[in-house]
């Protein structure tokens, strides 16, 4: 299960480089194997290679103005392999380690073309490629989304995918599911019959539909699944479900899929003020007028939630971001209670609970794992919230508290960019919190992109922050973060000193002949540019950096050079 | 040192060739590249009317689009970007270009342009759009 192992080495760098680089050291002393969440639920231990000074005062790399709009821009990283994916828009990519196989999963956004692997023109949907050779990654299989509702794509798409092996989960064995991998993914964005999916991809290049998780929804969106105990948080709505949101029409459906051919439903969750029993048209807000029925954050009824993501049984914690770009509330959830706050007994359990608690809960249902929430400033929303844990603070590894080494819990936290060319939007960036406190949430840095020199907000298509990465690979980990910064590309952020982030890399992808045009009346008038929007960034379990473009240019491959390489070394190989 | 800044730059512009080639011949697709002649014929496309040029009087002058995008995202229309767009792929003297056409609502054209796959500059290209028309109005 080489899922589960070390993080491995990026190939590409010959074994004297390796050694140079100190990596082999740095993997090795990684331990017997380990699984960080979704796959399990260690959290890697973050060792301090930063000067005690941290990044004050440090002469920092002056970041290089990118080139023309129509040219790639790329600052101390290197391409190492391309694919088209087809021509189709990409949203959210994954890359999964099947027993030495790379195979990368992109969710695509809503369209067709045509598959040259079949000859026929199919609806975007799934995109496998096997990447293991990231100079020649070979497309596998495309697996169709919805089909054109009356002649309209609108409500088409399968923009999220989560791959979990079956040997890790829960009565495997029983189950008949060892050795087995299975694809979650939504099928349709936003329409009448919407669903979330399961497909076997043990053999990548021939997946099998297995079963519909949940059909009949309205919207689906970015889903995460727990792949030790099989808890999957669906994010989804149905007109008929009753729940009641601004924005995006979406909450959370926990569901239990250790055995991906039966799924258990567990529960539907959301903000108060979200649950059908709220009275929004009357109810204020919980934190000037608390009652039993009050909604968090600045809008009645509050947006729907884009993406949870559970750091598992041990940290025992779920972090969920609300309202996407606006009107954004971070809540950090108690997992236990999360899960089983429906429950009158056992771990977690509500003695409380109410008799509808699982489709119709009542406030003080959803209260019962809520641990805090933020309200963020109403000009920006919650699109991630991924959190890093012990992050060791270079100036306090003395002298400060009682003298020991200090270190922070962080959640990195990003608003969407939704318009095109900034207009009518105020920048969207990303944040670090600092929740060593989860009680109480503290702002500690901004990221965030200059829009000059570029001209962001000139070349075409969106300018702001979009995702924060969300896989876990150690080397990397309270290290650096990236962030998909639509058409500034992929940004990466050395973050080792959390006070004091410096951007470090980046990467903006040229518009080839596959890239979608944006168009926009400016000034009058109506023009149409060519610009790649860096949708979402992942990595490998070798450090492989994946950057996929929303407006339908293709996956490319990169890896980390000069000083974002030197930030993931130990101090003494720097 | 200019010399040797020219030679960074040259070496650089180099290595950035050298990896677009290497992309070109491992990452694309068989079936999608640019037509080697032109497929639109240029008196058909002027007959699409943005404004009134429906999906099915398109189709019928233009053939079955290359690729359709629609950018619905989180069950929301972002702003000027809900329009379903159809992508037609051509080419003349200039270089390969696309046909860009977008569709509202009542599935009636609302913006046509062609667009040249390496344009140059960021002032974008000129598109003709319905009358009334306006794709995110915005003064900068």
């Amino acid at each position: 299960m080489s899922h589960l192992i070390v993080p491995r080495l990026t190939k590409g760098f010959g074994c004297l480089s390796l050694l140079a680089l100190g990596l082999v050291s740095q993997a090795l002393a990684q331990g017997p194997a380990v699984a960080y969440p979704p796959y399990g639920s260690a959290i890697p231990v973050i060792t301090n290679n930063e000067h005690r000074s941290g990044a004050v005062n440090e002469d920092a790399q002056k970041m290089p103005a990118p080139n023309g709009p129509n040219e790639e821009s790329i600052w101390n990283m290197k391409v190492e392999g391309f694919n088209d994916n087809q021509a189709r828009p990409i949203y959210q990519p994954l890359i999964v380690n099947q027993n030495g196989r790379e195979i990368m999963y992109n969710g695509n956004l809503s369209g067709t073309a045509k598959n040259p692997l079949t000859g026929v023109s199919e609806s975007n949907g799934t995109s496998i490629i096997d990447v293991t050779n990231v100079k020649k990654p070979k497309f596998l299989f495309h697996i169709p989304g919805p089909d054109p509702i009356n002649g309209s794509f609108a409500a088409a798409g399968a923009q999220m995918v989560r791959v979990c092996p079956g040997s890790t989960m829960p009565n495997a064995a029983a189950n008949g599911i060892v050795g087995k991998f299975f694809l979650l993914r939504a099928f349709g964005n936003a329409g009448a019959n919407e669903s979330h999916q399961i497909w076997d991809v043990t053999e990548p290049s021939a997946p099998k539909f297995l079963t519909t998780i949940i059909s009949g929804l309205s919207n689906t969106h970015k889903s995460w699944w727990e792949c030790d105990t099989g808890i999957a948080y669906l994010v989804a709505g149905a007109v008929s479900d009753g729940w009641q949101q601004s924005g995006s029409k979406q909450h959370v459906y926990v569901y239990d899929l250790s055995n991906p051919a039966k799924p258990t439903f567990i529960r539907q969750f959301g903000l108060p003020g979200q649950q059908p029993t709220a009275a929004v048209a009357t109810q204020q807000p919980c934190l000037n007028a608390p009652s039993d029925t009050c909604f968090e954050g600045t809008t009645n009824p509050p947006g729907g939630v884009h993406g949870p993501i559970s750091m598992g049984t041990v940290v025992n914690r779920v972090y969920m971001p609300y309202g996407v770009g606006a009107s954004g509330v971070i809540q950090i959830v108690d997992r236990q209670k999360l899960v089983n706050g429906c429950k009158t007994s056992g771990p977690g359990s509500n003695p409380n609970a109410s008799a509808n608690c699982q489709n119709s809960p009542t406030q003080a249902d959803l209260l019962w794992p809520q641990v805090s929430w933020v309200t963020m400033n109403p000009e920006n929303g919650g699109h991630s919230s991924m959190p890093v844990f012990n992050v060791p603070i270079p100036e306090e590894q003395s002298n400060f508290v009682d003298g020991t080494p200090q270190s922070k819990s962080l959640l990195f936290v990003a608003s969407e960019g939704t318009a095109n060319n900034c207009f009518g939007q105020a920048p969207h960036d990303a944040w670090i919190l600092d929740i060593a406190n989860e009680q109480t949430p503290w702002p500690m840095a901004t990221l965030s992109v200059p829009q000059f020199p570029g001209n962001f907000c000139g070349k075409g298509a969106r300018f702001g922050a979009h995702a924060v990465t969300e896989a876990i690979y150690p080397p990397y980990y309270g290290k650096i973060i990236s962030v998909s910064w639509f058409n500034a590309g992929v940004r990466i952020w050395d973050v080792r000193d959390p006070k004091n982030p410096k951007p470090i890399a980046y990467y903006i992808q040229a518009p080839n002949s596959n890239t979608a045009a944006s168009c926009s009346t400016i000034n009058g008038a109506t023009n149409c540019f060519n610009a790649t929007m860096n949708d979402y960034v992942e990595y490998d379990d070798r450090g492989f950096i994946y950057a996929v473009d929303r407006a339908g240019s293709g996956v490319t491959i990169l890896s980390l050079t000069g000083e974002a390489r030197k930030a993931i070394l130990p101090q003494s190989e720097q | 040192m200019r010399n040797q800044l020219l030679g960074s730059c040259a070496g650089l512009a180099l290595c950035l060739l050298g990896s677009s080639a290497a992309r070109s011949e491992d990452g694309w697709s068989a079936a999608v590249p640019p037509p080697r002649t032109d497929t639109i014929s240029a008196a058909k496309l002027a007959q699409v009317k943005p404004g009134s040029s429906t999906k099915k009087e398109v189709q019928s002058l233009l053939g079955a689009p290359w690729r359709i995008l629609q950018f619905n995202d989180c069950g929301m229309s972002m702003p000027g970007q809900a329009d379903e767009t159809w992508d037609y792929r051509g080419r003349n003297a200039k270089g390969s270009y696309r046909v860009h056409i977008e569709f509202d609502d009542h599935d009636v054209a609302s913006l046509v342009a062609k667009i040249p796959d390496r344009a140059t500059g960021n002032k974008g290209t000129r598109a003709k759009i319905a009358p009334g028309e306006m794709k995110m109005a915005m003064k900068m």
